[in-house]
């Protein structure tokens, strides 16, 4: 797979607190906000239909429950592996919104990283950077 | 009086049917309206869609008898049964899959809530009503068509409050009219933070220390036409702190400037913008 | 580097003025890249990650959080001078209570508390639909469930399109989809809003 350059944001899953307290443990059943795991908009069929990634021009891959990927901030470099646990974010909502760090800047929203996972790369205050994902 | 309303709760609910109808029958939504909804869970994904279209069918057909004359009281029986089966439908997929959407009047994802409860209600009584005093609407309309008309829009337009699908074309417009009107949201200005953190981000002076940042913003501090922002940081596996200045006029990532000092003893180890800064080639991939 | 003014003096000296760096020189021949390398911790992808805790706090003690998380189990934190503590904004040890729920990121250490670098108390990053506004309060559905937003003058921040932050937040739009981080009252449907992310057209 060739890496897709587009925009990293984070949720939070698992029954956790506040707003979380009701999320549930994703549409994969296993998700945490403590594991390295990500959100991906195309786990399946329904999936695709809610996320809508073609509405913003976006192919991609459908990829099942656990499948690795790797999501790199490309604002400092680093990066972190992490499996898909649930379906997301909702693409299609944030068409052609853009974040730059200089002349590095990332469109539409890929994926999403758990908190555990973000907080590896990012800070969890900034809520939203240009990254690029990859399979290895 | 009681006839003359009860002559128009066909129409209602033959309206509300056919509404329905058209969105279960609709080829390009129906699918994602039917896994989205609560049908998955209850009866099983495969079968979702094929008994979501024949409710359609059987939405749209009462609903066209109850609109057509004659007034039969066998078809609004029909619909009040139609009607009370839909709300045991709703407390299933509120108590069971209160995530699911609606899938009722529009394609919009809508999870059931209390105004779904009062409508599948309203719709239960007008059906009962019609079943237990059949009356035809033309004959109600001939006598006098000004209340017919008026009692008509009213209860259409209270089954349309009592649809959350249906708030985004006539709620959300109000209440944009009147925000801008009353400009609720002041907010307060100056710079916000976020802004200096997504020039620093930017910055050349940014990647260059960016690998060693171990913290978010531990604090920040206006002094004259700079913004200074502190994070905490590792420089040879020793405690540090790094500290940005960002000009606090206007937005340009190249004047950022940062330092790093040893956390013990307060020595810089690292500034960029000083003459023995050597070149740098920031991390691979910009 | 304990009183704040002089700390805060010694910063800034040390970024703008450029002159007099003791000690660059002699760690010049090193590159930065190295120098500034961080110790790689691999953590298996889909793994729950040792160093990072999240939960509700249960207690203080000195400078130890106790947190329950919510797979019920218990952290001890460890917060520093040199831990970053976020609550809305970037805040100091005394504003942490008991209640408030935290993600925290560092180094587990062989005793088993965390050593924290970053702690975010009561961060959401919550996707919800504007439904309604009023003065200075956000009215937003979160999966059917109704949040009510507080815009902070001084604090909020709104980003348009992924344009720099401005503190304007009056573009919003009833209806529009927007993404908020903010900081979560504890035990209500209440948030005070530090960035709200919308497109605006």
């Amino acid at each position: 797979m060739v890496a897709i350059s587009g925009e990293v944001s984070w949720f939070c899953c698992g029954n956790a607190w506040g707003p979380c307290g009701s999320a549930g443990h994703g549409a994969c059943g296993t998700c945490n906000s403590g594991s390295l795991q990500h959100a991906w908009p195309n786990v399946s069929a329904a999936c695709e239909s809610i996320t809508d990634p073609s509405a913003c021009g976006l192919s991609l891959t459908r990829r099942a429950c656990g499948f690795k990927h790797f999501t790199t901030n490309r604002c400092n470099g680093s990066k972190v592996g992490t499996t898909i646990a649930d379906c997301g974010p909702n693409t299609h909502l944030f068409c052609g919104e853009r974040t730059c760090c200089g002349s590095t800047c990332g469109t539409n929203r890929i994926v999403d990283l758990t908190p555990a996972a973000y907080s590896k790369i990012a800070s969890l205050s900034t809520g939203l950077r240009p990254c690029s994902v990859d399979t290895s | 009086m009681l006839q003359f309303i009860a002559a128009l709760q066909p129409l209602v609910i033959g309206a509300v049917l056919i509404w329905s109808a058209r969105v279960k029958l609709s080829r390009r939504q129906a699918a994602a309206n039917a896994s989205r909804s609560a049908l998955a869970p209850l009866i099983g994904e495969r079968r979702a869609l094929p008994a979501y279209r024949v409710l359609g069918v059987v939405e749209l057909a009462i609903g066209i008898l109850l609109v057509l004359p004659p007034a039969l009281a066998v078809e609004a029986a029909a619909a009040t049964a139609l009607a009370a089966g839909f709300t045991a439908y709703l407390y299933y997929a509120h108590t069971h899959a209160p995530d699911a959407s609606c899938g009722c009047m529009s394609s919009r994802r809508t999870p059931v809530s209390w105004r779904g409860f009062a409508r599948a209600g309203l719709l239960v009584v007008a059906g009962l009503f019609a079943t237990l005093v059949p009356a035809g609407w033309p004959h109600a309309f001939a006598t006098n068509a000004p209340a017919g008309g008026g009692l008509l829009l009213a209860e259409l337009a209270l089954v349309i409050t009592l649809s959350p699908e249906l708030d985004g074309e006539w709620l959300l417009p109000l209440r944009r009219l009147r925000a801008r009107l009353t400009h609720p949201l002041t907010g307060g200005t100056g710079v916000p933070l976020l802004s200096t953190v997504q020039q620093l981000q930017q910055s050349p002076a940014y990647r260059q220390v960016a690998s060693a940042l171990t913290s978010d913003v531990r604090e920040h501090w206006d002094e004259g036409e700079w913004r200074f922002v502190s994070q905490s940081a590792r420089y040879r596996g020793r405690p540090a702190v790094a500290v940005f200045a960002a000009p606090l006029d206007g937005y340009q990532p190249e004047a950022v400037r940062v330092a790093v000092l040893d956390d013990a003893t307060g020595v810089t180890v690292f500034a960029s913008g000083s003459a023995a800064d050597p070149p740098f080639r920031a991390y691979a991939g910009g | 580097m304990t009183n704040t003014i002089d700390r805060r003096r010694l910063l800034a000296t040390a970024v703008l003025g450029g002159a007099g760096i003791v000690g660059a020189t002699a760690l010049g021949s090193l590159v930065p890249e190295a120098a500034f390398a961080a110790d790689p911790v691999d953590v298996e992808p889909g793994a729950v990650d040792p160093n990072f805790a999240e939960g509700r706090i249960t207690g203080i003690s000195g400078a130890t959080l106790f947190v329950t998380g919510s797979d019920t189990v218990l952290h001890s934190i460890r917060v520093t001078d040199g831990t970053s503590i976020w609550k809305l904004q970037p805040t100091t040890f005394d504003r942490i209570a008991v209640g408030d729920g935290l993600y925290a990121r560092g180094l587990r250490l062989a005793d088993g508390t965390l050593a924290a670098d970053a702690i975010w108390v009561d961060i959401v990053n919550v996707h919800a639909h504007l439904t309604n506004l009023g003065r200075n309060v956000m009215h937003l559905d979160h999966r059917g469930q109704p949040i009510v937003a507080h815009v902070i003058p001084g604090v909020t921040a709104a980003v348009y399109n992924g344009t720099p932050a401005v503190s304007d937040v009056s573009l919003l739009k009833v209806g529009q989809h927007v993404q908020v981080i903010g900081a979560w009252h504890p035990d209500t449907n209440e948030i005070d809003v530090a960035t709200v992310y919308a497109a605006v057209q």
